[in-house]
């Protein structure tokens, strides 16, 4: 499955490239490309969030074959929830990740921020391929509230769920 | 096996929040329904159904209160938590008195809801596994064998009328008639039958143990009381207390348990410490208490106390007509038991069966054709494999015992055909007939 990141705004030098670079088997970097945040529509001044749901409403149409995954400096809200790390609709072939949550004690090691936000991504990537979360605690598709909770996992799918991938189990979109 | 996926229905006016919560509880494998309203809410869960119900406090039309109230008579089982405002937070509090199983206030952290969630839906996998044990328990709950007439008729409409209610219970019999069977079929008819049925055998200890095994001891209490020991009346609390044999219950025992009926309350032997008991006595006996309390023997205050309702178990003498019933069923359980494939009796054996005047009760005919089973070669139980159908008739058995066994077996022989047996008896028809209600000879 090709993977297409879409830059929102300003990012950090590198850190989308290296993402798409990490990304594990059977998951295929594609391409990469920049993008205004949507902040007229899903920007909250209030809040200082961006509104998930209206992102993903807002991304481009997977072309066949392919994910979008948008990434993301803004923290991200999906009401009532009060913050997510990243959201997709289940088989939807789109998600976004925020990784303005996901700095949290880094002591600014570019390598950590693009570790936990290549695994977020490979996350809701999952999602959009009609993953669900996963019990096993180091599979990229195991649900994790705390960025230091990331660190735990790894960065790529568990036996189990590439194997629900592989079997068409899960949408394709 | 796959378990069901647990079924949530967000309920929300804001098309946002409900989209929200949907994509992030399907991420955990969650099945979700959606609705807008009150309304909309309760018709889904009338099609659908819902095992958790998250719903906003503040909707219009219906809101978030009455629909607790709606669903709690739609899904009762179903776990209903509110999503709140700061500013609504006492209707929140007054939504958890209404039966809400929790409630969390907006906006709300990712990890708080899915906490609550995943402990709300594992309280729904307790409460079907609860659900299910329960029915598994009713589904074996004991019942009478009976052709459904006659004395043992009233027998089992007496145990529907009193079941229900918590009065005390004496049932009378014969040994062996089934009365421990009765007061199982008491209590598993009772509000109380999810709590324990506690049997002592009264008759069969001394007075000093028989105390023991009641109320319990304490550590210490007398030589031998190693650990202390809770009796079988403080393990009847909230169930059913079952005493046999309380005919034989010394005076001094009858004394305590009649405290305890009244106080409600018991102290171990060797305690000094108070304990609150709440339990239903069902009693049994083989003996007349009444001529028990004439003659001094039994305490007219405890037999009132206890005596407040009485069912008598006929003898299965009185009650011919369920002894091919209740040969069948032992049968088939010992076959099953066993794993021995018996088809049935043959007319011979039958007839014996109904002719013997079963001085046992049901526990010997029981034992009876446990033992037929065991012994059977064939494919059909034969009257040769019962010991009776050899052995002489007693002596005391009286010309009206004789000339109804021999009625009962010869209707048994032909199929309780009146006709056919008044024939082989070398009487008219009504005079057979005057001679099977003399005798409380009915057709199975």
């Amino acid at each position: 499955m090709k993977v297409r990141i879409v830059v929102l705004g300003a990012a950090p030098p590198g850190l989308a490239a290296a993402v798409l670079a990490s990304l594990p088997s059977p998951l295929v970097a594609a391409a990469m490309e920049r993008r205004k945040t949507p902040e007229a529509t899903c920007y909250s001044r209030r809040r200082g969030q961006l509104d998930a749901l209206c992102v993903l409403d807002n991304l481009p149409a997977p072309a066949e074959g392919e994910v979008v995954a948008a990434v993301t400096a803004i923290d991200l809200f999906a009401p009532p929830l009060a913050y997510v790390f990243g959201l997709s609709v289940l088989g939807s072939r789109r998600s976004v990740v925020s990784w303005s949550r996901l700095v949290v004690a880094t002591g600014e090691d570019p390598a950590l921020l693009t570790r936990r936000l290549t695994t977020e991504v490979v996350h809701e990537v999952g999602h959009g391929l009609g993953l669900i979360h996963c019990p096993v605690p180091d599979c990229a598709m195991h649900r994790s509230f705390w960025a230091e909770a990331v660190d735990l996992k790894k960065p790529s799918y568990c036996v189990l769920c590439q194997q629900s991938l592989a079997s068409h189990r899960v949408s394709q979109g | 096996m796959t378990m069901a996926p647990v079924r949530i229905l967000v309920v929300d006016d804001e098309q946002h929040v409900r989209q929200s919560l949907a994509a992030w509880f399907r991420e955990d494998g969650y099945e979700v329904n959606v609705a807008a309203g009150g309304r909309e809410a309760l018709a889904t869960l009338a099609r659908d159904g819902a095992d958790i119900l998250l719903v906003d406090i503040k909707m219009p039309g219906m809101d978030g209160l009455e629909l607790l109230r709606k669903a709690r008579e739609l899904a009762p089982d179903a776990t209903v938590i509110i999503m709140t405002a700061y500013a609504s937070v006492e209707t929140a509090v007054q939504a958890l008195k209404d039966g809400a199983y929790d409630y969390v206030v907006k906006p709300f952290d990712p990890d708080a809801v899915s906490g609550l969630v995943r402990k709300a839906a594992e309280r729904y996998a307790l409460l079907k596994e609860n659900r299910a044990l329960r029915e598994r328990l009713e589904s074996a709950a004991p019942a009478l064998i009976t052709a459904g007439q006659g004395r043992m008729r009233e027998v089992q409409e007496l145990v529907e009328r009193v079941a229900p209610t918590d009065t005390s219970v004496v049932i009378t019999g014969e040994s062996g008639t089934g009365k421990e069977l009765v007061a199982r079929l008491l209590h598993a008819h009772s509000s109380r039958r999810f709590g324990p049925f506690a049997v002592v055998n009264c008759g069969a200890l001394a007075e000093g143990l028989l105390e023991a095994e009641l109320f319990g001891h304490e550590r210490g209490a007398f030589t031998g009381a190693v650990a202390r020991h809770r009796g079988k009346v403080e393990l009847a609390h909230e169930g059913t207390l079952f005493l046999d044999e309380i005919g034989d219950v010394p005076a001094k025992v009858q004394v305590s348990l009649l405290r305890v009926l009244q106080e409600k309350t018991l102290m171990r032997v060797g305690g000094n410490t108070s304990i609150t008991v709440d339990f239903r006595l069902v009693t049994a006996t083989h003996r007349d208490l009444e001529a028990e309390v004439s003659s001094g023997r039994f305490r007219e205050d405890f037999f009132f106390r206890i005596n407040v309702f009485h069912i008598h178990v006929p003898a299965l003498r009185e009650r011919s007509e369920d002894v091919p019933l209740l040969a069948e069923h032992f049968l088939s359980q010992f076959a099953r038991q066993m794993n021995r494939r018996i088809d049935g009796f043959t007319s011979d054996a039958i007839a014996a069966l109904c002719a013997y005047p079963w001085p046992g009760n049901v526990r010997e005919l029981q034992n009876a054709i446990e033992r037929a089973v065991v012994m059977c070669r064939a494919n059909r139980i034969e009257a040769s494999l019962f010991p009776f159908a050899h052995a002489p008739a007693p002596e005391d058995l009286s010309i009206d015992a004789m000339e109804a066994a021999h009625i009962r077996k010869v209707l048994a022989s032909c199929g309780f055909n009146v006709t056919q047996a008044a024939g082989l008896l070398a009487i008219d028809r009504v005079t057979l007939y005057n001679k099977m209600k003399k005798y409380g000879i009915e057709r199975p």
